[in-house]
């Protein structure tokens, strides 16, 4: 889902764009959260985490909780709830600790 | 009237180790006073780096068995936790010719000693640092002992190990006098609410308020303290084993077991006093230089930054010893960056000089007494 209508906010929507989440093809409007976008289709485990690998998902939404900390174009650690959606980004899950090139 | 044998001033790992090897010498009426809590001064906010790699034969073989103790301190404190002593080395750096110079001697007085560093080409340092981008490096010296310490984990450990043999640790509780009797010699304390504690030996472990803690008995110790900030990154997956450092960029730069990256830089302008606050200029300058030299690092984010204060003294070597003038004044101070990779063989000889026993090691040449001689300890090897 996506909040459409919101009482302060006036979402501009970006164009249609795809991009790939874990090797599949996904939609979403460019410059929205790429947390949005994954959210709308559906996906709810974004990470999971360093020491016993539980599942995290969409949590905090501004930026401060890292639960949503995901591996992007090959970049750990990128928080996807504050990061803006391009076309034709890799959005892949991070496994505990992200991974320096 | 409260009584003690000795009373320690200071709870940070200097003064749990002193207390510790106090008390498993058989000396058990110790009592240790810290302000705040403990590690919160220095120790806490250090980057707890410890390395044998140093260029003078006293701070190599302080340095060394310090280690070696660090080694199997878990197993010796019967500690429940553990301190995380990841032994991934140190590769300090050497920019120019005379600096490399110096690094040689370096080597061949720590190997004399026993040291396993050695030289290592930018090629090898490479190996070692994959990420490690070499530039005008000429090269360096590498020793696989050195390596990082969580420092709260080792105050604590030695602190209950201490605590277990009878010593009375009381945080929270700040010292505000140190009373003499008529022929100088040290008599009692006095606390912030007006206790007095009788004790004919004070251990003036205060690290960067040690020069206070020297004033309360009328002491003038040559040291002052000196901010020097220090940041976290996020933690990521292990990818740097040692500890790189450059005493040209007065740089280091480590990877903690946890995955974060401690890492600081030295301003040679900073003024002497208290201040433990932070600046973005130093946020900048650390940055830029680290990731000049190991660009990987670009993607990894700060999540925190802090100061803690070197206790400075003339020649950057500590003061070890009782105070001639004030007997029964003893001091452990003036570290100057590195009283915590110190702090197994400070507690060992100062409970040696306190209790009268033989030197493990002679440090005579620690003594206050060594500036007014002029005899100053000429360490090429400090950040």
């Amino acid at each position: 889902m996506r909040i459409v209508e919101h009482p302060i906010l006036d979402f501009k929507r970006g164009r249609l764009v795809r991009f790939t989440f874990e090797g599949r093809e996904l939609e979403g409007f460019e410059g929205e959260p790429i947390a949005a976008a994954l959210h709308a289709a559906g996906v709810r485990v974004l990470r999971r985490s360093a020491k016993l690998h539980r599942p995290r998902g969409f949590f905090c939404a501004i930026g401060n909780c890292s639960s949503c900390l995901m591996v992007v174009d090959g970049v750990p650690n990128v928080r996807v709830c504050v990061e803006k959606l391009r076309p034709g980004i890799r959005v892949e899950r991070q496994e505990g600790h992200g991974e320096l090139k | 009237m409260k009584t003690a044998d000795i009373v320690i001033i200071g709870g940070g790992i200097n003064g749990v180790s002193i207390a510790y090897n106090l008390a498993v010498r058989g000396c058990r009426r110790v009592v240790l006073l810290e302000r705040k809590t403990l590690a919160s001064g220095s120790t806490g906010r250090c980057g707890a780096g410890v390395r044998m790699q140093w260029g003078t034969e006293m701070n190599c073989r302080l340095a060394r068995d310090s280690i070696l103790r660090f080694e199997r301190l878990n197993q010796e404190l019967e500690y429940d936790g553990d301190i995380e002593f990841k032994q991934g080395g140190y590769l300090i750096l050497a920019f120019h010719q005379r600096q490399w110079e110096q690094f040689q001697k370096n080597v061949a007085l720590q190997n004399s000693l026993g040291i396993p560093s050695r030289l290592v080409s930018p090629a090898e340092a490479r190996r070692i640092v994959p990420h490690l981008e070499v530039g005008d490096l000429i090269g360096g010296t590498f020793c696989p002992k050195d390596g990082h310490i969580n420092p709260f984990k080792a105050t604590q450990a030695y602190a209950e190990a201490a605590a277990r043999l009878g010593v009375e640790i009381r945080k929270f509780t700040e010292t505000v006098a140190i009373g003499k009797d008529a022929a100088g010699r040290v008599q009692r304390v006095t606390l912030a609410d007006g206790e007095v504690i009788e004790t004919p030996v004070v251990v003036n472990a205060a690290g960067p308020y040690s020069q206070l803690v020297g004033e309360m008995a009328g002491v003038a110790l040559p040291v002052h303290s000196e901010r020097h900030q220090i940041l976290v990154t996020e933690p990521v997956a292990p990818k740097q084993g040692p500890m790189v450092m450059s005493f040209a960029h007065g740089l280091y730069c480590q990877q903690t077991p946890h995955g974060s990256f401690i890492m600081g830089i030295g301003d040679p302008h900073e003024p002497r006093g208290f201040d433990t606050g932070h600046s973005w200029q130093f946020l900048e300058d650390v940055a830029s230089k680290v990731t000049t030299m190991m660009p990987a690092l670009k993607e990894v984010r700060v999540v925190r930054q802090w100061s803690g204060l070197y206790n400075m003294t003339p020649d950057a070597q500590p003061i070890l010893g009782e105070i001639p003038e004030v007997p029964g004044y003893f001091v452990a101070v003036g570290f100057s960056g590195h009283g915590f990779m110190l702090a197994p063989m400070t507690g060992v000889l100062l409970a040696e000089m306190i209790l009268g026993l033989a030197p493990t090691m002679d440090v005579s040449m620690l003594n206050v007494g060594r500036f007014a001689r002029g005899e100053l300890i000429r360490e090429p090897s400090v950040v």
